[in-house]
């Protein structure tokens, strides 16, 4: 072990992981800290990645080079899409990973980076010089140093374990919680606030009866989420047209980077349903949930409420989904998604048993509620860098969001600017209209957040420009310029969006009874390949493009005619020591929060909540009075 | 000089006319040194004042060329002074009370503007009073309005909307389309089932309410014009019917020329007037008839032009020559809600009344001499029903040109979403994009912000997530 590096990232999660790859991969010596190293990118909850809007990120994170896209592919036991019926612009992927297969292959990924170090330990302090970050300090007493440091350490800071009554402390249910870190970002001023979530409990699939409980089964073709997996999956359906496409006899030793083939037979899962028993019996317990007994202050995540909150607050329906979800395949553990509680162990056994097919069932874990310390992300700039400490980043869960996704997205662009601060090279942000990443981060540090933050399609304004098909035609230059990418891929995507510009340049000039070829794809029901000449050097995923931008023609221009208007006030920079308090004309609650959040620029000001136009054409006229003064 | 915001401007605040006294109004951060300057009063000097106090004294010139001579008073004034923040701009004001009539308020404005203050453009108090944070953006339209208004009716009309009416109206359509908008979000972002016929049904009612409002604000955009711009009345008919006296009579002035020669009027003479408060504007135009004459020819095209966009159409037919078929035809060339025939002349004969039984079904119709004034008054009292029929009463709250385009564009996009859902084909991805157009397009006549009101909208209605 060495004991200076260029970055230091703290804590292996979802987010950090990303991060320490994005740093080593851009050629920066990196060390990743983390307090358990069997723990790497473990999934705390459902072992699914992707979902609606979920999914875009992953999307948006493989085009760009982040690792979790693949990670999923290469570990999935199960691939859907979902939302198809509503448009190309929220539909989805989700893919069911083997919970442990997942940890095990990013462990291994991260053991392939020459840059990168893996180092056990527990980071009580930050190493803090004139307000600028210079390194760690590990429990065990070791300091390390570096240039930059991330932290990323999900539900562990002053985390909080509650079940019915009892709590106790903890990262997650079985690990440590990391507070001295905690108490170290309060000493250098950050200030925090409590968020709660919760996990349901696991339950032996031996003692489920499936039969009562209607299947659910993936998708064939497999939809996946990296082009690297989409080439070894075509790879092998082209190599074995004729044999049975269950029938790997491929000669293959499979690696911990490579279980097993892509898309390899999926599992199935299964929906049943909770029923007014089973509400009973939460309803008359509710004073024994740490949620309603009024153990937990944190504010919760209200799109993925706790079965007593769907109780509570939903009273006139009488039935919610239960998935039973594998939560691998060597494996015996079933995830009953949606009985997310915090009853005691009793109340939890009675209630589930009330389901049907789970009248049986055997428990391996408890559900629990789980609080912990996250920091105000006003409190960054849009690298995630904090303002506070310089070249400190913080992702991932600390910045008040949930989901790996979400943490995955905010580690790859801190790693990436902690990157960029090490190489003397500019820092890289992304646009609200260029991905939902941008969305993510500009949403975070803007507004803050007082409940868990999860991407939405809603939060995008731009959400039909920014599909999941478009992610890798969209992000081109921003991978090419982030460079992380691997540069067969850039070039393959260079060819595909030439031979796609040209295809659309055809069908909008090729005309057929009257119409041209475009005017012919728009019809319901008309697919790309149905076009007469259509070229089979446009891949599926290319067809998929070129159908919607077609398609959606007249509103996706109209979304980047807003682009362009929103533009320029997101070109007016707004400097980062502007004296929102010498503006007199500004009303006191306005000037109290750009004083705070000190937006960069004129558009970001315009979304601070609590800014009104007329503050931000206050705003605008003193920024002229400024230059004014100086010409 | 390139006009600037840091400028202390300077303007006559009163309207021009003749009143007891008129305002002259500085605003910016030199008004209380210029004030000093042109102002002298017993005890300390204004700029040594505070806030909101007022002081009388007198206005001084200095004499001769370059001031070099000794001062002399021009005039008495009442001398108000407001600081920063607490004037209607939020810079310091001063306000000088000098005698009513243009003359002596002119004189101290040219003192002011020599002494450094800049002349204020039109409306500038109130843009400044918007930039700098003291009224809304549809406050300070209605100021504008105010501001340029033609008659105290209209006046008022500006002064309701400052009360917020229309923000409060344009609130209540916000909200019905955030209400569909969250249906349909939530659709999209949570739900993996398809939209259900109740839901569908529920969104395309929300929407069908909105779109009433909306086109019922928009309809009042049309009154809205009247009232700010004047109620547009053309006086018409054949050469030599007695239009131009018509028009000198209800101006009560010679402005247009009255011979025996058909054909008198060329061009089209606007003259501005009131009629009990309302704004009106009369116009005279060339008499229609078929000529070789180019210049006529003209004339008779813009008649015909002013014809069709009347609000009120005065036809006057000469008694002697009586109604003919050509009269008919430029009666329904106008789009005008009012009609009104003015039977002239019947001191020389007396009318046909058959041959006006046609007009008579449709029109009002006024015998009149307008060479001796008789039937003026009735005139005048049939304008004024017609008047008082345009002014819709109670519930309106008017909408300035911004609003109006907005509010056309928002229709079309609804129209577009409503279509999407009903029709089941499309993807309703594309009907969301439409209604968010349409929500931050109206969002934007108040100033109202989309996406913070969304998510608390959708999360209040359904039980989301797994
Ligand atoms: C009980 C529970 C239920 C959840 N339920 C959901 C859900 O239903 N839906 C959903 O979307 N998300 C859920 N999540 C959230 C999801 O797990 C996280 O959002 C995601 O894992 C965050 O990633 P991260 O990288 O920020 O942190 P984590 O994945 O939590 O990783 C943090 C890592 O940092 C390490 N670490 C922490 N502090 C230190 C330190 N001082 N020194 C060294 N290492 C440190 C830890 O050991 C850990 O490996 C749940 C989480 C929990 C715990
Ligand atoms: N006897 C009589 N003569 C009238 C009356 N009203 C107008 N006249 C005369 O009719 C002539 C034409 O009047 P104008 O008002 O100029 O008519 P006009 O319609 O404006 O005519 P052009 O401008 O030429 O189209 C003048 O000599 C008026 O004095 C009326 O009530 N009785
Ligand atoms: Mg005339």
């Amino acid at each position: 072990m060495r004991l200076e590096y260029d970055v230091i990232v703290v804590g292996a999660g979802h987010a950090g992981c990303e991060a320490a790859l994005a740093c080593s991969r851009m050629g920066v010596r990196t060390a990743l800290v983390t307090m358990e190293i069997s723990a790497v990118a473990r999934m705390s909850c459902n072992p699914s990645i992707g979902g609606i809007a979920k999914s875009h990120l992953v999307y948006e994170l493989d085009a760009l080079g982040g690792e979790i896209g693949r990670n999923a592919d290469f570990t999935g036991i199960q691939f859907r899409t979902i939302n198809t019926k509503k448009g190309a612009s929220v539909q989805s992927t989700r893919v069911q990973c083997d919970k442990a297969a997942y940890s095990k292959r990013m462990l291994a990924v991260l053991k392939n980076e020459p840059m990168l170090e893996i180092v056990s330990g527990t980071v009580i302090e930050f190493i803090v010089e004139e307000d600028t970050a210079k390194g760690v300090r590990l429990q065990s007493g070791v300091s390390l140093k570096s240039k930059c440091v991330v932290f990323c350490p999900g539900t562990f800071m002053n985390g909080m374990i509650h079940i019915g009554k009892r709590s106790f402390s903890g990262g997650r249910n079985g690990e440590q919680s990391a507070n001295e870190a905690a108490k170290n970002l309060d000493r250098l001023g950050f200030s925090c606030a409590r968020l709660k979530t919760g996990t349901p409990p696991r339950i032996r699939a031996s003692s489920i009866d499936f039969s009562k409980a209607t299947e659910q089964r993936g998708d064939e073709p497999p939809p996946m989420f990296s082009s690297e997996a989409r080439r070894i999956y075509r790879m092998f359906r082209e190599e074995h047209l004729d044999a049975d496409r269950t029938m790997f006899h491929v000669e293959h030793s499979w690696s911990d980077l490579m279980p097993w083939l892509p898309g390899w037979r999926q599992m199935v899962c299964h929906i049943t349903h909770t029923n007014k028993i089973c509400h009973d019996i939460i309803s008359n317990s509710l004073h024994l949930s740490s949620l309603y007994g009024g153990s937990i202050t944190g504010t919760g995540v209200r799109y993925c409420p706790s079965i007593e909150d769907k109780i509570v607050k939903f009273k006139d329906r009488d039935s919610h989904h239960v998935f039973l979800e594998p939560e691998g395949r060597d494996t015996d553990e079933y995830y009953p998604n949606g009985t997310s509680n915090s009853l005691p162990e009793d109340v939890q056994i009675k209630m589930i048993r009330s389901i049907p097919g789970l009248e049986r069932a055997e428990f391996t874990k408890f559900g629990y509620a789980i609080e912990y310390d996250f920091c105000d992300p006003t409190q960054l700039y849009h690298t995630l860098e904090t303002k506070l400490v310089r070249n400190l980043f913080f992702a991932g869960q600390i910045n008040g969001t949930t989901g790996y996704e979400e943490a995955a997205a905010q580690g790859f662009v801190a790693g990436v600017n902690a990157a960029n601060v090490v190489l003397s090279k500019r820092p890289v942000v992304f646009s609200r209209s260029q991905a939902y990443i941008g969305v993510l981060i500009d949403d975070l540090v803007t507004k803050g957040t007082s409940e868990p933050y999860r991407m939405f399609t809603s939060r995008a304004e731009h959400r039909l420009i920014l599909r999941q098909d478009s992610a890798k035609y969209r992000l081109l230059s921003m991978a090419k310029c982030i460079a992380i990418l691997k540069k067969e891929t850039i070039i393959e995507t260079e060819h595909e969006l030439d031979e796609i510009s040209r295809e659309m340049a055809r069908l909008k000039s090729t005309y057929k009874d009257g119409a041209t070829l475009a005017q012919m794809l728009c019809k319901k029901g008309m697919r790309y390949f149905d076009l007469p000449g259509s070229s089979q050097g446009i891949g599926v995923e290319g067809a998929l493009f070129i159908e919607t931008e077609i398609k959606y023609q007249g509103y996706i221009e109209r979304e980047n005619r807003q682009i362009a208007n929103i533009a320029k006030d997101e070109a007016v920079q707004i400097p980062k020591d502007f004296d929102y308090e010498s503006i007199v004309a500004l009303r006191f609650e306005a000037r109290e929060k750009l004083s705070r959040i000190r937006p960069s620029t004129i558009g970001q000001a315009s979304r601070v909540p609590g800014v009104t136009p007329a503050d931000v054409a206050i705003i605008r006229i003193a920024l002229r009075r400024k230059t004014e003064v100086v010409h | 000089m390139q006009a600037s915001e840091q400028d202390t401007i300077a303007a006559i605040a009163t309207a021009p006319g003749e009143g007891a006294i008129a305002i002259v109004r500085l605003s910016g951060s030199k008004s209380l040194e210029l004030a000093d300057a042109v102002f002298r009063s017993k005890g300390p000097r204004p700029s040594a004042r505070a806030g909101g106090t007022f002081v009388y004294g007198h206005i001084f010139e200095k004499d001769g060329d370059g001031g070099s001579g000794k001062e002399k008073i021009v005039d008495e004034a009442v001398l108000l002074i407001f600081r920063a923040p607490h004037s209607y701009t939020r810079e310091d004001v001063v306000e000088f009370q000098v005698h009513g009539g243009r003359r002596s308020a002119a004189r101290v404005l040219r003192l002011l503007i020599q002494a450094g203050a800049r002349m204020a453009e039109p409306g500038e108090f109130t843009r400044r009073a918007f930039l700098n944070g003291r009224i809304d953006l549809v406050q300070s339209e209605a100021v504008m309005d105010i501001i340029r208004a033609k008659s105290d009716r209209a006046a008022l009309l500006a002064a309701e909307q400052m009360e917020g009416r229309l923000s409060h109206y344009v609130g209540i359509i916000y909200d019905d389309l955030l209400l569909a908008q969250a249906d349909l979000e939530a659709t999209l972002d949570f739900l993996e089932d398809d939209l259900e016929q109740t839901v569908i049904q529920g969104i395309a009612d929300r929407i069908a309410v909105a779109e009433r409002r909306m086109k019922g604000l928009l309809s009042s955009w049309n009154e809205g014009r009247i009232l700010r711009e004047g109620v547009f009345v053309v006086v018409a008919g054949r050469p030599n019917a007695g239009k131009s006296t018509l028009f000198n009579h209800l101006l009560e002035m010679d402005r247009s020329i009255v011979t025996r020669h058909p054909g008198t009027t060329r061009d089209l003479i606007e003259e501005a007037m009131t009629l009990n408060g309302y704004p009106i504007r009369l116009v005279d135009t060339a008499g229609i008839r078929e000529t070789d004459c180019e210049i006529e020819a003209e004339g008779i095209s813009r008649a015909q032009e002013a014809i069709a966009r009347a609000d009120i159409l005065l036809y006057v037919i000469d008694a002697s020559v009586g109604p003919n078929g050509e009269d008919h035809k430029v009666i329904s060339m106008t789009s005008a809600r009012k009609k009104i025939i003015i039977l002239n002349k019947i001191d020389i004969v007396q009318p046909n009344v058959n041959e006006l039984v046609p007009y008579h079904a449709y029109h009002d119709v006024v015998l009149c001499s307008l060479k001796t004034g008789h039937g003026v008054q009735e005139i005048r009292e049939v304008i004024l029903r017609s008047l008082s029929g345009m002014d819709a009463g109670e519930s309106h709250c008017c909408i300035a040109e911004r609003h109006k385009t907005q509010i056309e564009l928002a229709l079309e996009s609804i129209a577009e979403a409503a279509r999407i859902i009903q029709s089941g084909e499309e993807e309703i991805s594309l009907s969301a994009a439409c209604l968010r157009d349409a929500l931050e397009r109206i969002g934007s006549i108040t100033g109202r912000v989309y996406y913070d009101s969304l998510l608390d909208s959708i999360f209040s209605r359904f039980c989301l997530g797994k």
